[in-house]
């Protein structure tokens, strides 16, 4: 059996007296995909930040790649890419210009030709030259998933990565979903609702209080009452 | 170094592009020397040690003003996260920042040399070129220190209040070194006499230097 790339063990997380996660256990293994379910403040985002290792644990451990989160080197963090709810991207430069940044940053062979490439799957070949304060949210959204593809990460963590974006634009990112898994990474990622991505099996998790409630296959989900009223469906 | 390179390039690029800082520290620097003039009264607008004093205010207002900004940029749309999340070593992304802030000193204290031989009524000759390797140590010390301490302020709430009240306290020793060496300069001394206040700067600059490229990881972070 392969290591997993996502592992957690009784991970909490609390600001001051306040808990945001409690007794997370998490094991996601590489070609999987599995998304968090759950409403605002549940803790999805502060679970994707500490995976990300932009935030230690309160108590218990994150490992990713085998590896503590708390001092990850910069080889495993160069495998791990991060969609969240802030873009990333600077403002007043071009789409290109951000995508050649965070190539150069992440050591692509030939930024220029990546950034090129990404721009085209995510739609924007035509919007490449425009300054991303011109951007609207959802054209933001669609090149911070690029920026967090970019260098085909082994482990993607996306925060609500359908937040803001249009038909066209769910499209595409759930395209891009699949091709990650597809080619054997690990996705993990947060939502509201639980999309419809064809050809892949999604685990899906629920959390509620910061505890990690329920996992089930998502047919499982939409059979159950529960998460489905959550859904509004 | 191509984290380096790219972090420099990037910063570059924005600054260029907008102007923001260099136009601000400029700005910031006449501002001081001409309130300083005023302040000073004609009795003492000739006077060398008043013209480094003054210099020197203003340079360290450019200064902070320059670190803030280079890392206001990464504060936009969380930035700062995503290069903490780079394979790029926090480390190197200190000295990118540094450099930048140096840069963006550099250019500020040019202007404000040019408006203190001129609000001053000096003149341009030899004294400037033994003024520019005293200011330079200034500007490597004061940046080193104030990117490090914008690190920290940048995360909290009225960051922008709390840097001048920890860099200039911290400063004060570099900086009363840097005014005397810069006074004896302009008044035509021999580098030798100001061997030891030249040393007191170069001492500093290292240690600021290397706090910040030791301490920067530490105190970063994107919140």
């Amino acid at each position: 059996m392969s290591a997993p790339v996502v592992e957690t063990r009784s991970l909490a997380k609390a600001y001051g007296l306040a808990p945001v996660l409690r007794e997370v256990q998490l094991r996601l293994l590489a070609g999987t995909g599995a998304f968090i379910v759950g409403g605002n403040g549940a803790g999805k985002s502060t679970l994707l930040r500490i995976l990300a290792g932009l935030e230690a644990p309160s108590a218990g451990h994150a490992l990713v790649f085998g590896q503590d989160t708390r001092r990850l080197a910069a080889r495993y963090r160069r495998r791990i890419g991060l969609m969240a709810h802030q873009s990333f991207l600077y403002p007043n430069l071009t789409a290109r210009e951000n995508l050649e940044f965070y190539g150069e940053l992440y050591s692509l062979a030939d930024p220029r030709a990546s950034a090129h490439q990404w721009l085209g799957r995510v739609g924007l070949a035509d919007a490449a030259d425009i300054r991303v304060r011109a951007f609207s949210r959802g054209m933001e959204q669609r090149l911070s998933a690029a920026r967090a593809m970019l260098a085909e990460p082994a482990l993607l963590l996306l925060d609500e990565p359908f937040a803001s974006l249009d038909h066209d634009g769910a499209e595409i990112v759930a395209a891009l979903i699949r091709g990650a898994i597809e080619r054997g990474a690990c996705v993990l990622a947060t939502t509201h609702g639980i999309p419809e991505i064809d050809g892949v099996e999604l685990a899906v998790f629920e959390i509620s209080r910061g505890r990690l409630m329920q996992h089930a296959r998502k047919e499982e989900v939409r059979r159950g009452g529960r998460i489905r009223s959550l859904l509004g469906r | 170094m191509s984290g380096f390179a790219a972090v420099l390039r990037k910063d570059l690029r924005l600054e260029l592009r907008s102007g923001e800082s260099t136009l601000a520290l400029l700005a910031l620097s006449m501002l001081v020397l001409v309130v300083l003039v005023f302040a000073l009264g004609a009795a003492r607008v000739r006077s060398v040690d008043a013209a480094a004093g003054a210099l020197w205010v203003a340079m360290v207002f450019a200064g902070m003003l320059g670190a803030n900004r280079a890392l206001l940029a990464e504060r936009d749309n969380g930035a700062i996260r995503g290069l903490l999340l780079s394979p790029l070593d926090p480390s190197t992304l200190y000295a990118a920042k540094l450099c930048a802030a140096l840069i963006f000193m550099a250019v500020a204290e040019v202007g404000a040399v040019i408006l203190m031989v001129l609000f001053f009524n000096l003149d341009f000759d030899a004294s400037m070129a033994r003024l520019a390797p005293i200011l330079a140590l200034g500007a490597v010390g004061f940046s080193a220190l104030a990117t490090l301490l914008s690190a920290i302020t940048g995360r909290t709430r009225g960051g922008d209040m709390l840097l001048p009240i920890l860099a200039v306290p911290i400063f004060v020793p570099a900086l009363i070194a840097g005014v005397k060496a810069s006074a004896a300069a302009l008044a035509g001394a021999p580098f030798e006499s100001m061997g030891d206040w030249l040393k007191i700067m170069i001492a500093f600059d290292v240690l600021f230097v290397s706090a910040g490229y030791l301490l920067f990881e530490h105190v970063v972070g994107g919140d």
